[in-house]
C-alpha cells in the first residue's frame, strides 16, 4: 500500500510539474478514523497530502465533469470504468484526462463494521495487510479485513482498472470464481411478492437527499427528471409511492451504464441496500448483451445503439 | 393562532391579453367573501401569493390601485406550471390569494416629491399599480411632478397600452413610452430604457426614484440615475427571487439576511449596496 | 436559584422499572422514543411493536420531523371548476412526550421555535405540535467524538430545551425537572422516589466528565464577524468543490429548516427542501442567483453562522455531529469554521 502510495505522488508530481495536467484529483486523510476524503492538488507542495489506502471509496470520476482544465485523476478499477463510460457518452474532453489507473483489492465498507460494534465508536483504526485493528474507548478489535469489505468490492472482476493513461504498481489478480450476481439469483428466487414487501420496507426509509444521485458519475443531467416541473413526472415528497418511482427510474437510467462501484450504497445516510436493483439490469445487460460498460472505449452501449443481431423476443 | 398558509378564494371575473405574444395576461379578481375584500388592503409594489389549486402558487405583484376597491389585478407572464395553469384558465375559476406581503414602496419618502419611475418590460405591473394611485384624484396633490419612462422589446410586448394611451393624454404626468428598436409603424421614442432616462434626465432634486426591471435593464439603468445625482437613499428597486411561501419562512428567497419577501421586494439602492450581490 | 439543594427538583428512577413508566406514559400521551432497527436508532412512535432502546448514542435523523414532518398537508381541497372548498388539517389533538432527546437536539428546538414564531405570520403547524409536548431529555455520559455541542453554546447535560432531563447514574436515571411542565408530567407518577444527595453528587461528576470528554472543539468567537467581509473570499472556490450538492447535510441538520411547497391532485403539501439542490433559487425565467455549488456552500455556511445571528441572535448549529459522519464525502463543517477563523480578511 505504502509503496502504491509513494508511486501516486510521484506520477501525480511529474504530471503537475511538466505541466501535463493543471489539477491532480485524488484521496487526502479524512477527519474521521477510516475516511478519506477527495483532494483537489494544482501546487507541487501539496502533493504530498495524497494518500492511498483502503478507505478510498469516493469515486473520484465524479469530479472530472464540468472542468474546464487538464487533470489526473486516481481510479480505481470502477472509477476508471466510469471515466470510460462518461468518455463514451461524450461527457468530457478525452484528452484533458489523464486517469492515473491504481490496482484496488477492495475498499471497507464503514457500515458493517458500524454494524459490528453496534454502539462503540471507533477512535483510531489502523489497516495493516489483511486486518483492520479498530480501536476506542474502553475496546480493541481486530477485525480480518475480508469480512469487511464492500459488497460491490466482493465480487469485483476488475481490480485492475481496464483503461487508463498510467498505470501505478503492479497488476493485482482478478477474482474469476466470485459470482457477481448471487445476491441477484437470490432476489429472483423470490416471489414477486415477497421482492415488492422487500422493496417497500427497504425504500420506505428513503429520505430524498439524493446522495445516491449525486454520488453517481452517471447522473450528470443538467436538470435530473426528479426536478423537472413541466411535466413533473412524479411528487417529490418522501411518500413511498414517490419514491419508489426515483429508485427505480434512476435505476433505468443508469442501466447499462453502472459498473456497481458501490458508492451509491456507502453514500445513503440511511443505510438503504441500493445496489440490488440496479444490479440486476447489470446481470440483464451481460447476459442479453454480453455487455460490461466501462471495459472499452470503442464499444457502443447496446442500449444506445441496435444491431441486427439483437435479440427481440419481447416482439410478439 | 392564523393559519398564513391557508388561502383566501377568489374568482376570475375578467381576463385581458396584454401583449403580442398572447403570454402576458392581466387577471381580474373579485373575492368570494366580501369581507375579505374589504381586509385585502395593499399599498403599491406588494405582491400576492396566488394559487392555482391543483398547479400550485406563485408570487404575482398586484398590479391594480389601492383605489381600485372591488377588485384586484394582477398581471402575469407564462412562465413556468402555475403561471401555465392560470393563463389556460378561464373567467369563473376560483383561485386563492394568500396577501398582500412584501413592504411596497415608501410612499411617505414620495409625498411631496417629485416621482421618477423606470420600468422595463414585464416588470412595470407594480409601477403601474404605482403610477394609477399617483394619479388619482385623491392622491395627486400630495405629490410633486411624475415622471415615467417605461419601455418594451417591441410595441407588440407593451403591457397596459389602454392605460398608457389615457395618461398620454394628462397634463400632470411626464410620460415616455419607447421600444428598443426602430418597428413599422411606432411614431413614439426608440431606445433602450437607460438611454430615454439619460435623455429625459429628470432632475434628482427633491425627486424619488422608483425602478423595475431585468437585471440588464438595472445595470445599464443605475450608473445613469447616478450621473443625473440621485442618492442611493432616495433610489428604490424593486427585486424578484423565487419565493414560496411569501412570509420568510421556506428560506429560499434571502439575500443575505434579509427575505425578499418579508423585507423587501422594495429596497433602497444604499440598502442594496450593503447586501451580498446574489440575485 | 443558585446553590441549595431542592429536595422536590429531582427524582429517581431504576432502569428497570422505566419501561413501566413509559407504558404509563402511552396510556395517556403519544410516546415518541428511539428505537433500533438493526443497530440504526430513528424516533418511533412507541407501541407494543416499537419498544425503546435506551443504549443507543443519537438517532440518524433529526427530531425536527416530529415538529415539521418531512412531508407534511398544508391543506386538502375539493374542487369543480367554480368552487374551491379548502380543508384545513384537524387541529393537533392529544399530547405528545419525546423521550430520550439528547440535549443538542433538545436545544435545536428552541432554536426552530424562535424562527418559526418569529415575524407577523407564525408557523402555526410546527407550533401546534410543539406546543403539545412534553420534551424528556436524556443527558449524555460519553459524547462522541464527532461531538461539539460545548463549542456550540450547548453541553452534554445542557437543559436548554428539556422539560425534565433524565441523567444515567448507572442502575438508576435521576431525573431532573426543568420546567413546570415537566413538574406536570412528573405529578402524574407519585411512586417515583425522591433523590439523594449522593444521586445528585453523582450526575454533577458525570456531568463534568462528559463536559471534558467533549474533546471536538471548534471555535466560532469571531466567525460571525470575518463572515460579515467574506462574503466575496476566495476561500469558497475552494471549499465546495468536493462537495456532491446533495441533501445529506441539510436534511440531518437538527436546525435547518428550509421548504418546499407542492401542489398534488387534491391537496397541498410542503416538504424538506436543501439550499444544496440546484433548483431551490432557479427562477421561472432560468435566471439562478446561486448557479453552482460554490454559491450553495456560501449559503448554507453564512445562513447558519452569520445570517440567523443578525435575524435571531443565535448559530444555527448545535454541534450534533451528524453532518459530519454522514456526509458521503467527509466534507466536515468543523474544517470549514476553522478555515473561515484562520483567515486573514480585510
Amino acid at each position: 500500500m505504502e509503496n502504491i502510495e509513494n508511486s501516486i505522488r510521484e506520477v501525480a508530481e511529474k504530471l503537475l510539474s511538466e505541466k501535463k495536467v493543471d489539477l491532480i484529483i485524488g484521496y487526502e486523510q479524512g477527519t474521521l478514523p477510516l475516511r478519506t476524503t477527495p483532494c483537489f492538488v494544482d501546487k507541487v507542495e501539496d502533493i504530498k497530502k495524497l494518500v492511498w489506502n483502503a478507505s478510498c471509496d469516493a469515486n473520484l470520476s465524479k469530479y472530472v465533469l464540468g472542468r474546464k482544465e487538464k487533470i489526473g485523476v486516481i481510479a480505481k478499477g470502477c472509477d476508471a470504468r466510469l471515466i470510460a463510460v462518461c468518455a463514451i457518452e461524450k461527457q468530457f474532453p478525452r484528452e484533458n484526462v489523464v486517469i492515473i489507473g491504481v490496482p484496488c483489492l477492495g475498499v471497507i465498507d464503514r457500515k458493517k463494521i458500524e454494524a459490528k460494534l453496534g454502539d462503540k465508536e471507533v477512535l483510531e483504526a489502523t489497516v495493516e495487510d489483511e486486518q483492520i485493528k479498530v480501536k476506542g474507548e474502553g475496546f480493541e478489535l481486530v477485525l480480518p479485513k475480508k469480512d469487511f469489505l464492500c459488497d460491490s468490492c466482493l465480487t469485483c472482476k476488475h481490480r485492475n482498472p481496464p483503461i487508463c493513461d498510467v498505470f501505478v504498481g503492479e497488476k493485482v489478480p482478478e477474482n474469476t470464481e466470485a459470482d457477481e450476481f448471487a445476491e441477484v439469483s437470490d432476489l429472483e428466487a423470490k416471489s414477486a411478492e415477497e421482492r415488492w414487501q422487500h422493496f417497500k420496507e427497504e425504500l420506505s426509509k428513503c429520505i430524498r437527499c439524493y446522495a445516491c444521485r449525486n454520488v453517481c458519475p452517471l447522473c450528470y443531467c443538467k436538470m435530473c427528471f426528479v426536478d423537472q416541473t413541466m411535466p413533473a413526472w412524479f411528487g417529490k415528497t418522501n411518500d413511498l409511492s414517490d419514491t419508489i418511482i426515483y429508485h427505480v427510474v434512476r435505476a433505468f437510467h443508469v442501466a447499462g451504464r453502472c459498473v456497481d462501484c458501490g458508492a451509491c450504497s456507502r453514500a445513503c445516510p440511511m443505510d438503504l441496500n441500493l445496489r440490488e436493483l440496479i444490479k440486476k439490469t447489470e446481470k440483464i445487460m451481460k447476459e442479453r448483451y454480453g455487455y460490461e460498460a466501462g471495459v472499452s472505449l470503442e464499444e457502443v452501449p447496446p442500449l444506445g445503439e441496435f444491431k441486427m443481431e439483437d435479440p427481440e423476443e419481447f416482439i410478439k | 393562532m392564523s393559519n398564513p398558509y391557508i388561502p383566501n378564494l377568489a374568482v376570475i371575473r375578467k381576463i385581458t391579453r396584454e401583449n403580442e405574444a398572447n403570454d402576458i395576461k392581466t387577471f381580474e379578481l373579485v373575492s368570494k367573501n366580501p369581507e375579505a375584500m374589504k381586509n385585502f388592503r395593499y399599498r403599491c409594489g406588494q405582491f400576492a401569493e396566488i394559487s392555482v389549486f391543483g398547479a400550485g402558487e406563485c408570487p404575482i405583484g398586484i398590479a391594480s390601485s389601492p383605489m381600485d376597491e372591488d377588485y384586484i389585478q394582477f398581471t402575469v407572464k407564462k412562465v413556468g406550471v402555475v403561471t401555465t395553469a392560470l393563463h389556460n384558465s378561464e373567467e369563473g375559476t376560483v383561485l386563492g390569494v394568500r396577501g398582500p406581503y412584501g413592504n411596497g414602496f415608501p410612499m411617505e419618502r414620495m409625498e411631496g416629491r417629485n416621482v421618477v419611475i423606470v420600468g422595463g418590460g414585464f416588470a412595470f405591473t407594480t409601477l403601474r399599480s404605482l403610477t394609477k394611485f399617483i394619479l388619482h384624484e385623491a392622491n395627486r396633490d400630495r405629490f410633486k411632478d411624475l415622471t415615467v419612462i417605461y419601455g418594451a422589446r417591441d410595441p407588440g410586448e407593451l403591457i397596459y397600452k389602454y392605460d398608457l394611451e389615457a395618461w398620454g393624454k394628462k397634463d400632470d404626468i411626464n410620460l415616455n413610452v419607447t421600444i428598443d428598436r426602430a418597428f413599422p409603424g411606432w411614431t413614439g421614442l426608440v431606445g433602450l430604457v437607460p438611454a430615454i432616462l439619460k435623455e429625459v434626465a429628470p432632475s434628482s432634486d427633491n425627486a424619488i426614484a422608483i425602478i423595475c426591471g431585468p437585471p440588464i435593464m438595472i445595470r445599464f439603468t443605475m450608473p445613469v440615475i447616478n450621473e443625473l445625482g440621485f442618492h442611493p437613499e432616495n433610489v428604490f428597486l424593486s427585486l424578484e427571487m423565487k419565493m414560496k411561501c411569501g412570509i420568510g419562512k421556506c428560506g429560499r428567497c434571502n439575500i443575505g439576511n434579509k427575505f425578499v419577501c418579508k423585507d423587501g421586494p422594495v429596497f433602497a439602492y444604499k440598502e442594496l449596496e450593503m447586501m451580498p450581490k446574489e440575485y | 436559584m443558585n446553590g441549595g439543594w431542592f429536595p422536590m427538583k429531582w427524582k429517581v428512577i431504576e432502569k428497570s422499572k422505566l419501561p413501566i413508566l413509559i407504558e404509563e406514559l402511552t396510556k395517556e400521551y403519544e410516546v415518541f422514543a428511539p428505537v433500533k432497527e438493526k443497530n440504526v436508532a430513528s424516533f418511533e412512535r412507541v407501541s407494543p411493536e416499537n419498544q425503546p432502546s435506551l443504549d443507543f448514542r443519537n438517532t440518524k435523523k433529526p427530531l425536527k420531523e416530529v415538529f415539521s414532518p418531512q412531508t407534511e398537508t398544508v391543506f386538502t381541497y375539493r374542487t369543480d371548476k367554480k368552487d374551491v372548498e379548502i380543508v384545513e388539517p384537524p387541529a393537533v389533538k392529544g399530547k405528545m412526550v419525546l423521550l430520550d432527546v439528547r440535549p443538542c437536539d433538545a436545544r435545536s428546538f428552541v432554536l426552530l421555535d424562535k424562527f418559526f414564531s418569529s415575524g407577523e405570520h407564525k408557523d402555526v403547524y410546527y407550533l401546534e405540535r410543539r406546543k403539545n409536548t412534553t420534551i424528556v431529555g436524556l443527558a449524555c455520559n460519553s459524547p462522541l467524538s464527532t461531538c461539539f455541542c460545548t463549542s456550540m453554546g450547548g453541553s452534554p447535560f445542557g437543559k436548554e430545551g428539556v422539560d425534565l432531563l433524565l441523567q444515567d447514574i448507572n442502575n438508576k436515571y435521576l431525573i431532573e425537572t426543568v420546567t413546570e411542565r415537566g413538574e406536570e408530567l412528573l405529578k402524574k407518577f407519585p411512586w417515583l422516589k425522591d433523590a439523594e444527595k449522593a444521586d445528585t453528587e453523582r450526575a454533577k461528576k458525570l456531568s463534568e466528565e462528559a463536559e471534558n470528554a467533549v474533546k471536538s472543539k471548534v471555535s466560532v468567537k469571531d466567525v460571525v464577524e470575518k463572515l460579515d467581509r467574506m462574503f466575496n473570499d476566495p476561500l469558497w472556490d475552494q471549499i465546495y468543490q468536493k462537495c456532491l450538492g446533495c441533501g445529506v447535510c441539510t436534511f440531518l441538520c437538527p436546525t435547518c429548516y428550509c421548504f418546499d411547497i407542492l401542489d398534488e391532485e387534491g391537496k397541498r403539501v410542503r416538504i424538506w427542501d436543501s439550499c444544496q439542490f440546484p433548483c431551490f433559487t432557479l427562477e421561472g425565467s432560468g435566471h439562478n442567483p446561486r448557479p453552482s455549488g460554490k454559491e450553495r456552500m456560501r449559503q448554507r455556511v453564512m445562513h447558519k453562522f452569520n445570517y440567523v445571528v443578525k435575524n435571531y441572535g443565535e448559530i444555527f448549529c448545535v454541534g450534533c455531529g451528524r453532518c459530519v459522519q454522514e456526509c458521503p464525502v467527509n466534507l466536515d463543517i468543523r474544517e470549514i469554521i476553522r478555515a473561515i477563523s484562520a483567515r486573514q480578511v480585510e
